[in-house]
């Protein structure tokens, strides 16, 4: 008993004294040099690959596309200082006076050639089954784009926007697309750290501020956060959820965290039980997505019981607000009717490499359970889980995402059913009239018809569940108080808070 | 004895050979295609066409057999392919790899066997007293403690708290020799605390068991101090175990330093591997496995040559 009361007071003097131990100001930081620690080493640079969102930041400091989307969301002007519809099916963008990193003035000519090799038949690129809508591509001067869509598509823009549609140089070297964005690539350590410094003849005056960015990859988060805790690093994206309210209490730091990706379940409606829209309800409404929001994302984030169209869109429509409401009541009876009185056997695919989307299904898994859906868990690895979730092989699946804008047009991965199988979306599930609503709001220019549009879509969805909300999750950036100008973006723009690199600074 | 040599030679290729061949099967038949994989980053849906594209672009489309069969041509060649994700060299990277792993498992040895040997050597002699029982309760403690459990407590005291070292990465020796040193220290000290109470333990049997056989008690009887009988007659005969155990641990840990790689962000052989098994990278996985059991043959044809030199009777066995 005196040995270990002993032990502890050892113990606890030792940690009494940890504060005077300390050396302060580890790290002598370097003016307009900025380490930012990355989630995960980006899997490859290529500019229209879908590399994941570690690749799309670092493609955002290099490239830049014709437009992108500002700080409120909306598609602002970038190689291209201005757009426009010509007629119902021609948009024209007009280039601005920017350069490459080679120092070769951006034209007509390389936007031609930048979507010649987006839709090349052999092309990987993430837009390349768009490009398909597009007819021709004119360059009818040097500063002048004209696109040609084969049917009316609004939302051309939004596209471009992208980060996986950068204007490359058509004189780039094979395997190094350069770029006309305000960090050059000056550096790699494969699997380590990616250097980047300022390109001098960016075309915005002034910017990028910072002179050097070393991004560094910490795939463990929680050595991420200590990274940032001890100076090693000024920024960082991805703030796992349990270390917020640390951070947010940190003197010395400051938390930009949004809503922006979002939890839902996808269902198998090629069979039995969920081709039934009945069933996908009663899943729906089986749900208490409070305690979803609290034990897998730590409170950080909030209950999604419609579509996920966040309210600071100009397509939110309250009145879907609670569409998918808690009521187990209301789902025995659905299954009732559905003639499931006896309940249902099925399988819950998800995946137990990501805590998030293990943590969502064995919630889920307890609230189902508890209307008479009994889900057996099955919990591979990332890699199996998106290949049987493309081939079907399984009943009901929990899938995060984010959507591709703030577009409404931005939900079709997840919602038309009309695309080709995906793990991203329910499969063997064609709703008609929600694919003809999607078509029609890609075709429609004006915004009160597309809002008309889109509210009926919200209610076909809640009463079709193609796919059934759970829950917005946080979403956020963390960096050390004197680093200004870099912003989180909001919503489904998350991933895109990239672009705001260039007006980022180091005190 | 160069016939033992070249016996053993053989049957060191075969191995290699059989472990290259199931390596290929295994990480071709478990579910997961690394073209879909490499077009579905970041949660989004890939096109079917452009997957179709990628694989023809890879060679997946091609049939297992003749997959097999370049794949070994390529490494009789010693060509250990590309990667599918970014059509990096594989070879290059773990030719830029293992000797980071190499380096983290040479200081960790030896660590471990600065601070293992002489402690083992103090608990034999001290056998029953209180510095034995505080030195094995102390060494099951560090067995029993797992490494992602002292390396986050090491990033949170040292790194966060205290500011001494920062909290893990890689420094090339070339760039900053300091800095190296630094870096690696911490994923050394982690792997050195469980494998120095290993090595703790071995000796301690190992000397008392040295301590019990006649040639000490003859060597007492002699007249000899007691710290020239432990120097000359008993450490030097109680090295083999400890040894023979040091070698094995070493050898696993070629390709089992992931956990202490993750914690402090360390870029050698094995979160490699791991990620390369994630993508479902096939030339990675299967030349980083290939190098590491190849080592491990190796290593083992050593131990098997040694024997032969110290005992006649096993060249002809």
């Amino acid at each position: 008993m005196t040995a270990i009361a002993l032990n502890r007071r050892a113990v606890l003097t030792g940690a009494a004294s940890l504060p005077f131990l300390r050396i302060p100001a580890a790290r002598a930081r370097a003016p307009g040099v900025l380490t930012f620690g990355l989630s995960s080493y980006p899997p490859t640079l290529q500019p229209w690959a879908n590399g994941g969102t570690a690749s799309a930041t670092i493609k955002l400091m290099i490239h830049r596309g014709l437009v992108s989307f500002g700080p409120d969301g909306k598609v602002q002007p970038e190689l291209a200082e201005s757009w426009s519809r010509d007629d119902d099916k021609a948009w024209v963008f007009k280039l601005r006076e920017a350069r490459f990193h080679n120092g070769e003035k951006v034209t007509a000519a390389d936007v031609q050639w930048t979507f010649e090799q987006i839709a090349d038949e052999k092309s990987t690129a993430y837009f390349r089954a768009e490009m398909q809508r597009i007819a021709k591509v004119e360059a009818p001067d040097e500063r002048t784009v004209r696109i040609v869509t084969k049917q009316p598509l609004v939302t051309v823009p939004n596209w471009l926007a992208s980060f996986h549609m950068p204007i490359v140089s058509r004189n780039s070297p094979k395997g190094g697309a350069i770029g006309a964005g305000p960090f050059v690539l000056k550096g790699q350590e494969r699997g380590v750290s990616v250097d980047l410094e300022r390109f001098e003849g960016y075309y915005k005056p002034g910017l990028p501020r910072l002179k050097v960015i070393r991004a560094v990859a910490y795939a463990d988060e929680n050595l991420r956060v200590a990274a940032l805790r001890s100076g090693d690093v000024d920024l960082i994206e991805y703030v796992p959820w349990q270390a917020m309210d640390a951070i947010s209490a940190d003197p010395t730091l400051k938390l930009d965290a949004i809503d922006g990706p979002f939890m839902y379940l996808v269902f198998n409606g090629s069979r039995p039980p969920f081709n039934d829209a009945r069933v996908r309800r009663a899943v729906a409404h089986a749900i208490k997505r409070e305690e979803l929001v609290k034990a897998a994302f730590f409170g950080r984030g909030s209950p999604l019981e419609h579509l996920p169209i966040p309210d600071s869109s100009a397509f939110y429509n309250a009145e879907f607000k609670n569409g998918w409401r808690y009521d187990p009541a209301l789902s025995k009876r659905l299954l009732a009717d559905a003639g499931h009185g006896g309940g249902i056997s099925c399988s819950l695919l998800s995946t137990a490499q990501y805590g998030m989307h293990k943590d969502t299904a064995e919630i889920v898994q307890q609230h189902l359970a508890a209307v008479g859906i009994n889900v057996t868990l099955n919990l591979p690895d990332w890699a199996t889980r998106v290949n049987i979730g493309n081939r079907g092989q399984f009943d009901i699946g929990v899938m995060g995402n984010a959507a591709e804008s703030n577009d409404p047009d931005g939900l079709a991965a997840v919602l038309d059913g009309s695309l080709a199988a995906s793990y991203v979306r329910s499969f063997g599930l064609k709703i008609d009239r929600i694919i003809e609503l999607m078509e029609a709001g890609r075709s429609t220019f004006d915004e009160g018809k597309r809002r008309a549009i889109y509210r009926e879509l919200e209610q076909v969805a809640i009463e079709q569940a193609p796919m059934v909300g759970l829950t917005w999750r946080s979403q956020g950036y963390a960096m050390r108080k004197d680093v200004s100008g870099f912003t989180n973006l909001p919503g489904a723009l998350t991933f895109y808070s990239g672009l705001t690199f260039e007006t980022a600074a180091t005190a | 004895m160069l016939g033992f040599a070249a016996r053993r030679l053989v049957v060191a290729a075969f191995l290699v050979w059989v472990v290259a061949s199931l390596v290929f099967l295994v990480i071709h038949l478990i579910p997961g295609d690394p073209a879909e994989l490499l077009l579905a980053q970041g949660g989004v849906a890939p096109d079917p066409a452009t997957v179709a594209a990628l694989r023809e672009k890879l060679g997946l489309d091609q049939p297992l057999l003749l997959q097999y069969r370049d794949h070994l041509l390529g490494l009789i060649r010693g060509d250990f392919g590309l990667s599918l994700v970014d059509e990096h060299s594989v070879g290059a990277e773990i030719a830029l790899r293992l000797p980071r792993t190499l380096e983290l498992v040479g200081l960790a040895g030896l660590l471990a066997t600065l601070i293992g040997l002489p402690l083992g050597v103090l608990a034999a002699l001290a056998v029953g007293r209180a510095a034995d029982r505080i030195l094995s309760a102390a060494a099951g403690l560090a067995l029993s403690v797992p490494v992602f459990v002292v390396g986050t407590l090491a990033v949170l005291v040292l790194a966060q708290e205290l500011h001494w070292v920062p909290a893990g990465g890689y420094v090339p020796f070339a760039k900053d020799p300091l800095r190296h040193f630094t870096l690696l220290l911490m994923p050394a000290g982690t792997i050195a605390l469980g494998l120095a109470a290993a090595v703790l333990r071995v000796t301690r049997s190992a000397v008392l068991e040295v301590l019990e056989r006649d040639h000490v008690r003859a060597a007492q009887a002699r007249g000899l101090g007691p710290a020239a009988i432990v120097r000359r007659h008993v450490v030097r005969n109680s090295l083999t175990p400890v040894v023979t155990v040091l070698a094995l641990h070493l050898g696993s840990l070629l390709g089992g330093t992931v956990l202490v790689e993750f914690v402090f962000n360390y870029p050698g052989l094995s979160g490699y591997l791991v990620r390369a098994v994630e993508a479902r990278d096939y030339p990675e996985v299967t030349g980083i496995v290939l190098v590491i059991s190849a080592l491990f043959v190796l290593l083992n044809f050593i131990v098997d040559l040694c024997y032969a030199l110290i005992d006649p009777r096993v060249r002809h066995g």
